[in-house]
């Protein structure tokens, strides 16, 4: 049950994108297309999780022990920047289409703060490895949906009689201003959650 | 501290192997050309080339999706670089600069308002479209010198763009950003050819000349004392400036904006003074020629119209030869009009300006007789132009002799001459009558009746717009077996050698957006409802546009029976196939009509005056010269000649009244009677008369005009 408190907590109620304002960039930047979205939500799943993973072993087996957590960031960013050329490596080898679509935002995670939040969120919230873990898929699969959903959405705008000072940027940020405020609606579903295990 | 730098170092070296690892085993094998185009471009990224950036058009070209001349700013060297890289071969294309036709400056135009914002045409154009009160006035403000990645463009002291021929690459970029789409793309060759738009600034009297003589540009240079620079800017548009300056009947004096004030410039003594000037010289001042394309054409009828063709096509590089039935050039000019109206010295000066350009002429060599079409196409000669028909030579020449200046292709007058005569009208197996109206029906029945095939009527008209006697035909027609094509235009003949094989066809009118129907069909006579013979333009067939069927039992006819289609590895023979090519032929305010634009079917001129024979031998020779360039055969879009109307003023404020100068009547001579006699020549305006008189040339744009005085500026 804590798990799937934890996991509901990730994807909506503290939803990555909506409500902790990490990763704006991609949001705004990926959200034209939808088959984009999928792949940049895909890779960012993929990417934020092996990340968790690798980080919060580099923080329990090398960090701690050496008495070194004041060095966490740059390790972290270290890792994750290593990480992402490597993933960058494989897509361009296993699945050209998704590299081709991506193009310039796989760099772009690298050093997206999204991917490094997580990773110390993680570490911060104190979670073992297999919640590490199952946090990272949580929080990227919240940064996948909103980039779905956000995407759903502006290819309606695309045809919708948008004010033309408002194209582009400006009415796409409106949007992700109410959908935080709608995604606000979840505060408190993990507090009914506990009181239901409770009772 | 040690722990921690050993530690980052530790780390950073686990990375790195992990990555070199990877970077083997992912590794993609990508084309080393991308790279090899990307360094022969000019990495300008100006996006000329419809692609973002040169990284993209080099991998555009790899994979073949663009061709390797795609790139417009680096021109022929780096497309010859790129096919280089790609093993393939270039032709030269023809460098394009951009062009501006705004010639009055914000200055001096008349604004409908003051404009104090951001310095930008794009913003100032948001504002009732810049504050110029010309729709397609320059704006001044410079944002195409601004958006030049080539520092081409650089703003003049009047504030209008000047472009810099040297480093314009044709990119593009300004043509995009202005905002009064002033600005075009044109290289030399289609400036030659070049027909006016509504898009494009244009003085009353250069509307009105047919040919479109940039008349304010000729009058400045007189008035500036630069007689050989008037000549060069009329022979732009007019090959024959000293006949013109004699004969024409001078319409752009009758649209002269000076009328509004007084009397209009004496334009066409004008154009008499300056063409004097350079037959006095004793040379021939001619105008830009492009380079030799290598392409060889032949111009059939060696009057004004075929003279100017030929002046055209050899200005185009493709290498005339006039092929004139009479002993010696000038059709009309010579034959017809009458020496004191036309000094025979004059005309001769005239043609052998045109034979400098680079014309060849052979001289009584009649069609028919001498020489046939189909054997200049065998002999090289890429397109051939039928200029023919000023007045018809070969009635002059053989009396009763019937030969066709295109096998099959007959004029209506003959075949009822035929009909009346009760001789056999000859229709072969499948007739087509274009435009015939009555007489084309009795002669349908008359050609059913002695055994031809397939009889077909063809109209642009629609059904329902017919006189009544032929509606009332329209159930019998269909019973005896004779076909009429409502809506219909011609598009093209298509033939073997000295047969006609194919017809066209084209629906007329078809709803906006949507091909056209067009269908094709046999034949082997055609009969034109015209007084004289069709100006056609005939051109070899591409061997593979050329349709498998019908072509091979017509290449069997008698003429060529023997001659095999090659069957070498060279390249192929000609095959004996040739086609008609479309020339621009636009009725003011209607559409295109296809190579039998009516009035008068087949002919692109009226031929009325010297003037319009001229027009129609440009308009040719623009077909050819698109034809070559592979381009599509259209018409410019929106063209003067199709307007209902043009900009204009309707009065001229701030203008001095003066008298228009005239030429002296010769003074009798003493003793004779007080007349002068038709041997007398009428004088032109002497040196100081014409510089007088190029003063009152008002130097009109669409809408502006040179005033004697300022106007303050109106504000409202």
């Amino acid at each position: 049950m804590e798990i799937l408190i934890l996991v509901i907590t990730a994807l909506l109620i503290k939803n990555i994108l909506l409500l902790q304002y990490l990763g704006n960039c991609p949001f705004l930047g990926v959200s034209k297309r939808m088959d984009t979205a999928v792949g940049m939500g895909l890779a960012v799943v993929f990417v934020m999780t092996l990340a968790t993973a690798i980080t919060w072993l580099v923080q329990k087996y090398a960090l701690d022990p050496l008495g070194i957590g004041y060095l966490q960031t740059l390790a972290f960013i270290l890792v994750i920047a290593s990480l992402v050329q490597f993933v960058e490596m494989f897509l361009r080898k296993a699945m050209p289409a998704l590299y081709q679509a991506l193009g310039i935002f796989l760099p772009l995670i690298t050093t997206n703060c999204a991917v490094f939040g997580v990773a110390v969120l993680a570490i911060r919230n104190e979670y073992n490895f297999v919640e590490s873990v199952i946090f990272a898929i949580a929080s990227s699969a919240g940064f996948a949906l909103a980039l779905v959903l956000m995407a759903g959405i502006r290819e309606r705008l695309e045809a919708a009689d948008v004010p033309a000072p408002l194209r582009g940027t400006a009415i796409g940020l409106i949007t992700a201003g109410l959908m935080a405020l709608a995604f606000l609606g979840f505060l408190g579903v993990d507090n009914s959650l506990k009181a239901l295990t409770q009772s | 501290m040690l722990e921690a730098t050993l530690f980052l170092l530790l780390l950073g070296l686990t990375m790195a192997i992990i990555l070199a690892i990877a970077s083997r085993v992912f590794y993609v094998w990508e084309d080393p050309r991308i790279i090899e185009v990307m360094d022969a471009l000019p990495g300008a990224n100006c996006g000329g080339c419809g692609y973002a950036g040169c990284a993209a058009a080099a991998e555009a070209i790899v994979s073949g999706k663009a061709e390797a001349s795609i790139c417009v700013a680096g021109g022929f060297e780096t497309a010859q670089m790129v096919a280089a890289v790609m093993g393939v071969s270039v032709e030269a294309k023809e460098p394009q600069i951009a062009w501006t036709s705004c010639t009055y400056g914000v200055g001096d135009a008349d604004p409908i308002y003051t404009y104090n914002g951001a310095r930008d045409c794009r913003a100032a154009a948001l504002l009732y479209g810049g504050s110029k009160l010309c729709p397609i006035g320059c704006i001044g403000l410079g944002t195409c010198a601004k958006v030049c990645p080539f520092d081409a463009i650089r703003m003049g002291a009047d504030n209008l763009p000047i472009v810099d021929p040297q480093k314009c690459v044709a990119c593009g970029t300004c043509v995009r950003e202005c905002p009064k789409d002033i600005i075009t793309l044109t290289s030399s060759t289609h400036r030659i050819v070049h027909e006016y738009s509504t898009d494009e600034c244009t003085a009353p009297c250069q509307r009105t000349c047919p040919t479109g003589i940039n008349i304010p540009g000729y009058i400045r240079a007189i008035r500036n004392g630069d007689y050989a620079e008037a000549v060069r800017v009329i022979k732009e548009k007019c090959p024959l400036p000293l006949i013109c300056g004699r004969i024409c009947p001078a319409p752009c004096e009758l649209e002269c904006r000076r009328i509004l004030a007084d009397e209009p410039v004496a334009i066409n003594p004008l154009k008499r003074f300056v063409s004097e000037y350079e037959m006095g010289t004793g040379q021939h001042i001619q105008p830009y020629k492009a380079a030799s394309s290598g392409k060889r054409t032949a111009v059939i009828g060696g009057g004004s119209e075929g003279l100017t063709a030929a002046y055209y096509l050899a200005r185009l590089g493709h290498d005339p030869t006039i092929f004139e039935a009479m002993p010696e050039l000038g059709g009309i000019l010579r034959y017809v009009i009458t020496a004191d109206r036309l000094p025979r010295e004059v005309l001769d000066h005239e043609i052998a300006g045109i034979l400098d350009m680079g014309v060849e002429a052979r001289t009584a060599q009649v069609l028919g007789r001498d020489f046939s079409i189909s054997g200049l196409l065998e002999e090289g000669f890429e397109a051939v132009a039928l200029t023919i028909g000023g007045f018809d030579s070969r009635k002059i020449l053989r009396p009763g002799a019937d030969e066709q200046p295109l096998a099959g292709v007959r004029l209506m007058f003959d075949l009822l001459d035929a009909q009346a005569r009760e001789r056999p009208l000859e229709g072969g197996r499948h007739l087509v009558i274009i435009d015939g109206g009555l007489k084309g029906l009795e002669l349908a029945r008359a050609a059913r009746a002695e055994g031809t095939e397939t009889v077909t009527l063809v109209t642009h008209r629609p059904a329902d717009d017919l006189p009544s006697e032929l509606r009332d035909y329209r159930r019998e027609l269909a019973a005896e077996g004779i076909t009429v094509k409502w809506r219909t235009r011609v598009r093209g003949l298509r033939g073997v050698r000295e047969k006609l094989t194919r017809i066209d066809y084209e629906e007329v009118d078809a709803i906006a957006g949507l091909e056209p129907e067009r269908e094709s069909a046999p034949l082997d006579t055609l009969v034109l409802a015209a007084g004289r013979l069709p100006e056609l333009v005939i051109a070899h067939e591409p061997i593979e546009e050329a349709p498998q069927a019908e072509a091979q039992p017509q290449s069997q006819a008698p003429a060529t029976a023997g001659e095999g289609p090659a069957e070498t590895d060279e390249p192929p023979a000609w095959d004996g196939r040739w086609r008609t090519i479309e020339t621009f032929r636009t009725l003011p305010g209607g559409g295109e009509m296809g190579i039998f634009t009516p009035p008068e079917p087949g002919r692109v001129s009226d031929s009325e005056a010297v003037i319009k024979s001229i027009l129609s031998g440009r308009r040719i020779v623009r077909g050819i010269q698109q034809f070559f360039a592979g381009e599509a055969i259209a018409s410019p879009p929106h063209p003067v000649v199709e307007a209902d109307t043009v900009l204009d003023v309707d009065a001229v404020h701030h203008v001095a009244t003066s008298h228009r100068e005239r030429a002296p009547l010769p003074h009798p001579t003493a003793g004779t009677e007080n007349d002068w006699t038709a041997e007398e020549e009428v004088p032109g305006l002497d040196e100081e008369a014409a510089r007088r008189e190029s003063q009152r040339c008002l130097a009109c744009g669409l809408i502006c005009y040179r005033k004697d005085v300022q106007e303050e500026k109106a504000l409202f």
